[in-house]
């Protein structure tokens, strides 16, 4: 086999020269990229390895339910706590348990926090580096820099003098001989763009956002006592509010409010004066560059996310809202049901582990897994040190979800299409926005740049939410409600002694469900499909591809030596592989025998 | 190769004059818990040192240790990794990647021959050959071993290294490893939490840049600057366990009141970490001020001690079944005042019986 | 065993007082008794505190008074450990026996085993014995000595974490908590331990006051005087 069609319909090759990247770098997690490149270096194979797994739902079998926000928040510390929140929906799903209108509140503020944290450190310090040159930066001339700046943003942080300082920083740390993370990347490639100028203000702005980024998360360090991995509660949330009565100091008080709304203004004055503005400066360079598009033109999917209203996780109360779009139709959206079993099904065939039945797709809630690790028979290299994977056999530590049997993108620029399908307005504003500004057409989203670009947009809406958000909480204060917390079924006597419950919604890389089985009020099954997984996964048995793997396609590399196209679309979609190839879904099952070292 | 700068060419090229320079290591000195006579002590190291490389290795975990260390409010996470060490690998923030990114450390273990600090964030996995982790191609065991082998001594950042954390609660399917149990010819500094603090860990790596050494280490290997005293020990809320005063449940008055969190399972009095002196993020807040009790996120095997909402919890050893020391000491004591009662009546029984039968026999 | 059962029979009727249990001990069993019970008392409520109460913190010390009852009683506890130790070794034969099992001893087995089938009413009459029966005595070194001392070194290593790294406590006994599984773990099983003390002092009770109106030995009033007699 040389050359095929995927059943998704993307042109595959094989024949080329094969390019391993692995590990892939600036990700959360441990992931490997090998593509075939043609003769004029163009990717025309592309295969997706989770190179690692943990396991954690065996863990959790047997425990407390209560307990299992704390396990499942330790699943990523990026996008920490976007676990926890799932995992109390889900516990709270399955007991019926109603949260106070506050606790859903300081919720939503705590994933807004996070989402605009954790976009802003993707842009800058896992992702800007594809596209903005260090070492050409010290070419710059301040003034023009500053010139620049002004000219985009009324950012105060932008006088000749400040650019010509971070300048000579940087000249004198590359002096030193000690590169430290710059060491050994790709400085000089043609596949830079940008003038000297545009790197030196985002090579300032680099440094700039390092240090903002932790004031965002502060909003969790109220709420939640610290960041990363804040503390949640099911039921609610921990911390109480007192704003009238004696000891006001032990809970949130009239301080801590205000503390949290100078973090939403300063988040906001960032965001839009640093982050967007140097997002669309930089994108106006690669306006040329539009490949990367994979399945985000065709098979896009959200669950929704910020629920408007307490307990409601429908589509009348998510504010950025649940839906499925198919081969690019924006005309239609259909809803999607996490607990419907014919619509999400994970595939194992080429992942590492076993199915009775190797190519049927079973529902988070049937699910059965044994790991299985054995390479495919084309693999290059031994057990312990592979050279080359076989993407026709087993590859992968991720399984392969599929939504009505179909490979589907998620994250910021696939909720953002969602979104503007369904007509949201303030959605619809922001796009259409950014379109007239870079004057490019619609399917201009479709692509490395779109869900970079989608995700800035996102950064912003999340930090202009926060203040949405926490003006609702300060008006339900006013009229006399402060709980945070509802208690009833907190005791394991009070509940059901058989139920399953499903909770799902929007973590900053995309749809994020967590399945639990309470049996006696201890964990039965849990399972967690995450957003990672469904963006990297293996091939499935119908030969549909993931979409990392679409994305990378007909992508040319300036050099295949320098992977940096990989890392520019491979970077777009803010890998987090802890987050994906924890996936085991145990089912009393004992695991395979494994061999001790 | 440029010659190596030291850290005070460093701060100063970056336009910090010595004043300033000297305003920095007091305060990172108190910062570290010490007098202001080592500020001198450290102004001078700092002067005379070149950048100590420092490679960053990533196991199995959640990334939760590099997030808390950029939070670093004093020193700025920026500050330590462009000015104080020289990161020369961290997967998750290096430019490079691929093979582009494995060749640093061959030239690190070359240059740098037992002068490097290993960095260890995660754990590896020892089953299935170690493939549950794969570092270009390879288990991520061996590049660990080989990296420790040519270090100069090794950080155990967070609990995942220092002790296994949560991939290694039971039953650990994967056999995920702290790092102590698997390089045992190097001195291993365990800086655990779940993450660490942050100011803790840039503390840490300072502290070990500026003294060139150790700091010093409790039994268990940890820092006793930030290790040696429980939460409980200096917690803002002790005045109300010591009066008695506690939370119930959540959001009952005594939480609106900050009364002690001990009833709904806080594990401070028995958690060995810096959380209620330096408190988290820029000492804003910390996990009781917000009202929820410590997990004990830097304690040894915490996963597995059971619940996180009870004072009295079950023995990790047992195995999966649910035995709290209250539950199996009732049981016991229960049963033997049951069993008392039933051989007193048996007695009496059996007493009156051979009364009994004496009496016959007398008859 | 019919001929267990007659030698105990024949000795019986000839018993003259014994002097077992010298001032010593006695007082000793009585101090130990009582720091038990309020170790036991006091630890409990430790672990589960009382209802809480309302107020101002400074009005109250209820946790912390009940911290210092138990510490004093543990000092109390683990210094008359310590002299009863030293009278064993000093004091007359009985006095030795709860520092040891004499397991080397076929005879000790036999009267083990003899108990045993006494209680289960298998034999009518007890194998002789003068202060400690095989099974008071099992039951006694069991929970005394070796539970006695996990709670004087776990008790003490738990104290030490209050008083601080490096402190005598902290320098003595800290070990106990790494090997123990860490600071929790120590304390659950220290919990535990109490309970072994409330399950032995259950029974101990119940057998020395069955053994006054059922044996043919003083018991209760022994441990009070001292003094062994025989009934006929």
């Amino acid at each position: 086999m040389t050359e095929t069609t995927s059943a998704n319909g993307f042109a595959l090759d094989d024949s080329g020269q094969r390019v391993v990247v692995d590990p892939v770098c600036r990700i959360e997690g441990h992931l490997r990229i090998e593509v075939n490149v043609d003769e004029n270096n163009t990717i025309r194979n592309a295969v997706s390895t989770g190179n690692m797994w943990r396991g954690l739902e065996v863990i959790l079998k047997g425990r407390d339910p209560r307990d299992a926000w704390a396990f499942t928040e330790r699943i990523c510390g990026v996008c920490t706590g976007v676990h926890a929140l799932a995992s109390c929906r889900a516990v709270e799903d399955a007991i019926g348990i109603e949260i106070p209108r506050n606790a859903n509140s300081i919720r939503n503020l705590m994933m807004l926090a996070q989402y605009t944290q954790d976009h802003l450190v993707h842009f800058y310090h896992l992702h800007a580096l594809d596209w903005v040159d260090v070492v050409s930066a010290l070419n710059a001339d301040p003034a023009a820099t500053s010139a620049l700046q002004q000219s985009i943003s009324p950012w105060p942080k932008s006088s000749p003098g400040y650019f010509r300082d971070i300048q000579n920083q940087i000249k004198r740390f590359v002096e030193s001989g000690q590169l430290g993370p710059f060491a050994n990347a790709y400085w000089g490639s043609p596949a830079y763009k940008l003038p000297a100028e545009a790197n030196l203000m985002a090579v300032t702005h680099y440094l700039e956002a390092l240090n903002f980024q932790k004031e965002i998360v502060k909003i969790h360090t109220i709420f939640g006592g610290r960041n990363p991995h804040p503390n949640w509660l099911v039921g609610g949330m921990p911390c109480s509010i007192n704003i009238d009565d004696t000891g006001a100091v032990g809970a949130v008080n009239m301080t801590w409010l205000n503390k949290v709304s100078d973090i939403i203004n300063s988040s906001i004055a960032f965001v839009d004066q640093v982050y967007i503005p140097d997002l669309k400066a930089i994108a106006s360079f690669y306006k040329d560059w539009l490949h990367g598009g994979g399945l985000s033109g065709k098979n896009v999917m959200a669950y929704g996310e910020f629920p408007a209203i307490a307990n409601n996780y429908t589509n009348e109360s998510w504010m950025l809202p649940n839906g499925a779009i198919l081969d690019g139709d924006l005309s239609t959206v259909h809803d999607v049901d996490p607990r419907d079993t014919e619509q999400i099904r994970e595939f194992v065939t080429h992942s590492w582990y076993d199915y009775p039945d190797p190519d049927a797709g079973l529902h988070p809630w049937e699910g059965i897994t044994e790991p299985k690790f054995e390479l495919g028979p084309n693999a290059k290299g031994t057990k312990t040190n592979i050279e080359a994977l076989d993407e026709g056999g087993k590859y992968s530590w991720l399984k392969a979800p599929r939504w009505r049997g179909h490979a589907m993108e998620v994250g910021p620029l696939a909720r953002y299409l969602v979104a503007y399908a369904r007509g949201q307005e303030d959605i619809k504003e922001q796009v259409d926005s950014l379109l007239r500004d870079l004057d490019v057409p619609v399917t201009a989203l479709f692509s490395t740049l779109g869900r970079t670009a989608a995700r800035g947009l996102e950064c912003s809406w999340a930090a202009h939410k926060m203040r949405t958000v926490y003006d609702d909480m300060m008006a339900n204060i006013k009229a006399g409600d402060s709980a945070t917390a509802n208690m009833q079924l907190w005791e394991p006597e009070t509940w059901p002694a058989d139920t399953r419950g499903v909770g799902f919604g929007e973590a900053p890389r995309g749809a994020l469900g967590h399945w639990i089985h309470i049996q006696e009020g201890k964990i039965a099954n849990y399972q967690a499909v995450v957003p990672t997984t469904w963006n990297a996964s293996p091939r499935d048995p119908q030969g549909n591809i993931g979409a990392y793997e679409a994305a990378l396609l007909g992508t040319p590399m300036a050099d295949p030596e320098q992977p940096l196209e990989i890392l520019r679309t491979i970077h777009s979609f803010d890998p987090c592989l802890a987050c994906a190839s924890h996936i085991i879904a145990p089912d009393g099952q004992e695991l395979a025998q494994v061999k001790i070292r | 190769m440029p010659s190596r700068e030291t850290f005070y060419e460093v701060m100063r090229q970056h336009g910090i004059t010595r004043r300033s320079f000297l305003k920095f290591c007091s305060l990172t000195a108190a910062g570290l818990g010490l007098g202001p006579e080592f500020a001198g002590k450290f102004a001078h190291a700092l002067e005379t040192k070149p950048r100590t490389p420092v490679i960053w290795l990533h196991g199995l975990e959640c990334t939760c240790c590099t997030e808390s260390f950029i939070r670093s409010g004093n020193p700025l996470a920026g500050d330590v990794v462009l000015s104080m060490i020289s990161l020369d690998y961290d997967d998750t923030l290096m430019a490079a990647a691929g093979h582009q990114a494995e060749e640093l450390l061959e030239q690190t273990v070359e240059k740098y021959d037992g002068q490097y600090i290993l960095a260890c964030e995660g754990n590896p996995p020892l089953n299935e050959d170690g493939m549950y982790c794969i570092q270009a191609g390879k288990p991520y065991v061996e590049k660990l071993r080989h990296m420790a082998d040519h270090c100069k001594a090794i950080i155990a950042w967070g609990s995942c290294a220092s002790w296994g954390c949560v991939q290694a609660a039971r039953p650990n399917p994967t056999r995920a490893t702290p790092i102590h149990k698997v390089i045992t010819d190097k001195p291993v500094v365990k800086v655990p939490g779940c993450p660490p603090i942050a100011e803790v860990m840039t503390g840490v790596i300072t502290y070990m840049i500026a003294f060139d050494r150790l700091p010093e280490l409790d039994r268990q290997g940890r820092p006793k600057m930030f290790y040696s005293q429980r939460l409980h020990d200096k917690c803002y809320r002790r005045p109300h366990f010591d009066a008695g005063q506690f939370v119930e449940r959540f959001d009952d008055e005594g939480a609106r009141k900050g009364y002690c969190l001990y009833k709904v399972g806080c594990k401070g009095p028995t958690t060995y970490n810096a959380c209620s002196t330096v408190e988290w993020n820029d000492g804003l807040s910390w996990p009781v001020k917000s009202g929820h009790g410590c997990l004990g996120c830097a304690e040894d095997n915490f996963w597995d001690k059971g619940s996180f909402y009870s004072a009295v919890t079950n023995f990790g050893a047992m195995g999966g079944a649910e035995a709290s020391a209250d539950k199996v000491g009732g049981i016991l004591a229960g049963a033997a005042a049951v069993g008392v009662a039933a051989h007193a009546a048996a007695s009496a029984v059996s007493r009156i019986r051979s009364r009994n039968s004496e009496e016959v026999r007398h008859d | 065993m019919a001929s267990t059962a007659s030698d105990s029979l024949e000795k019986r009727h000839h018993r003259k007082p014994l002097y077992v249990f010298e001032a010593p001990v006695r007082i000793w069993h009585w101090v130990h008794a009582l720091s038990i019970v309020v170790l036991a008392v006091t630890g409990y409520l430790i672990a589960n505190p009382l209802p809480s109460i309302g107020g101002e913190a400074s009005e109250h010390f209820l946790m912390g008074n009940l911290r210092m009852i138990h510490f004093i009683a543990g000092y109390v506890f683990a210094i008359g450990f310590a002299v009863r130790i030293y009278f064993g070794l000093v004091g007359n034969k009985y006095s030795r026996e709860l520092l040891y099992l004499p397991v080397w001893r076929r005879e000790w087995w036999r009267d083990l085993f003899g108990e045993v089938r006494y209680y289960l009413f298998l034999q009518r009459d007890p194998p002789h014995s003068d202060a400690h029966n095989a099974l008071a005595q099992a039951a006694m070194w069991f929970v005394n000595i070796l539970v006695g001392v996990f709670m004087i070194v776990s008790g003490f290593a738990l104290y030490g974490e209050g008083l601080g790294l490096g402190t005598w406590a902290d320098t003595w006994f800290g070990w106990a908590i790494p090997l123990f599984g860490g600071s929790q773990q120590l304390r659950m099983l220290h919990i535990l331990g109490m309970w072994l003390f409330i399950v032995f002092s259950i029974i101990h009770i119940y057998m020395a006051v069955r053994a006054d109106i059922m044996g043919s030995q003083s018991s209760v009033s022994s441990i009070i005087s001292g003094w062994r007699t025989y009934k006929d």
